[in-house]
């Protein structure tokens, strides 16, 4: 026979695993805008550069950039098979102009966008060696797209024109050479790419301080009925 | 309480929030940034006073509840707050 007094205990139970998940979430909601917080703070300080390192040893052509790659120093060598027009871009003293940007054609397979210069300069000839930057791709169009012009400095755009796998991603080229003389081309310069959090360092405390809140309040609000049950009795 | 957590929350949801998602201008966003902060301290003392007004007033859960969230949206904090006001109007 059934212990009638186990029929009130599961509801108790699951009053009690409710309050408990409920008080959970928002500590663990508490627990991720501190990290956000965090994550501000430490974006605030100074990029630390990292060693020189090959292309290939830091991506693949033809697959998405992974986080360790971005902002790295690399080299690769190749020629150059295209050069573009990308306008509207900004570099790091916040000047908008036109860069030039080459379609290089890298030794051992696949092929980069290289933001040569800020002039406009002719296609070297023969096997080129470039040092530079690797950002992130960009999303938003800066201007039209043609043939002669990218709208932004982003590989998927040339996917259908040239039947190559290219490498996600853009380099920004600090130095090229032919055959070991240097080009002596006009750079362009930009800082390192930070990955944005929205919002601010005190914001996200405060955002902490109301998740732990509602936690307390959570565990409180079942303790305030039962009290308030015992008074009206 | 009620009424300045309502006016923090008149300013999130009808300046910053546009300015920041709507609007692309930096300059702007740069001088709405304190709205966001302010919001969230002054809701937090907006919970707290929600609670101890409702538990002085035996209100139910469900009102306070109620009370605590009304926090969150623009209008709802004014309306509680004129319920409240005609409740319990301030002895003179």
């Amino acid at each position: 026979m059934m212990n009638p007094n186990n029929k009130s205990k599961f509801p108790k139970l699951g009053f009690i695993l409710v309050v408990a998940i409920l008080a959970g979430v928002f500590v663990r909601l508490g627990i991720w805008q501190l990290d956000r917080a965090t994550e501000l703070k430490e974006l605030q300080k100074p990029y630390i550069e990292q060693p020189v390192v090959a292309l290939s040893d830091v991506a693949k052509p033809a697959s998405n950039l992974p986080d360790s790659a971005i902002n790295r120093i690399v080299t690769f060598s190749g020629q150059y098979v295209a050069q573009f027009d990308a306008p509207g871009q900004k570099d790091k003293n916040g000047a908008v102009g036109k860069w030039l940007v080459g379609l290089l054609e890298v030794n051992g397979g696949g092929a980069i966008l290289v933001v040569r210069s800020l002039n406009d300069e002719e296609i070297p000839k023969g096997e080129v060696f470039v040092q530079g930057r690797l950002m992130v791709r960009q999303f938003e169009d800066r201007a039209a797209k043609s043939q002669d012009q990218l709208s932004r400095l982003d590989p998927s755009l040339l996917v259908s024109t040239y039947d190559m796998p290219v490498y996600d991603g853009y380099v920004v080229a600090q130095s090229e050479s032919v055959n070991g003389k240097p080009l002596e081309l006009k750079r362009v310069e930009v800082d390192p790419v930070k990955p944005k959090v929205p919002g601010y360092y005190w914001q996200h405390i405060s955002y902490v301080v109301i998740w732990w809140l509602m936690a307390l309040v959570v565990v409180f609000l079942p303790f305030y009925s039962r009290r308030r049950e015992e008074s009206n009795k | 309480m009620a009424f300045a957590a309502g006016i923090m929350s008149l300013l999130l949801w009808f300046v910053e929030l546009p300015v920041v998602y709507l609007l692309d201008n930096p300059d702007l966003a740069e001088k709405v940034k304190w709205i966001p902060f302010v919001h969230g301290y002054v809701y937090a003392f907006y919970v707290l006073a929600a609670i101890h007004f409702t538990a002085r007033a035996r209100f139910t859960i469900k009102r306070m509840v109620f009370f605590i969230l009304a926090g969150t949206l623009p209008i709802a904090s004014f309306v509680a707050e004129r319920r409240v006001m005609k409740e319990f109007p301030l002895s003179k």
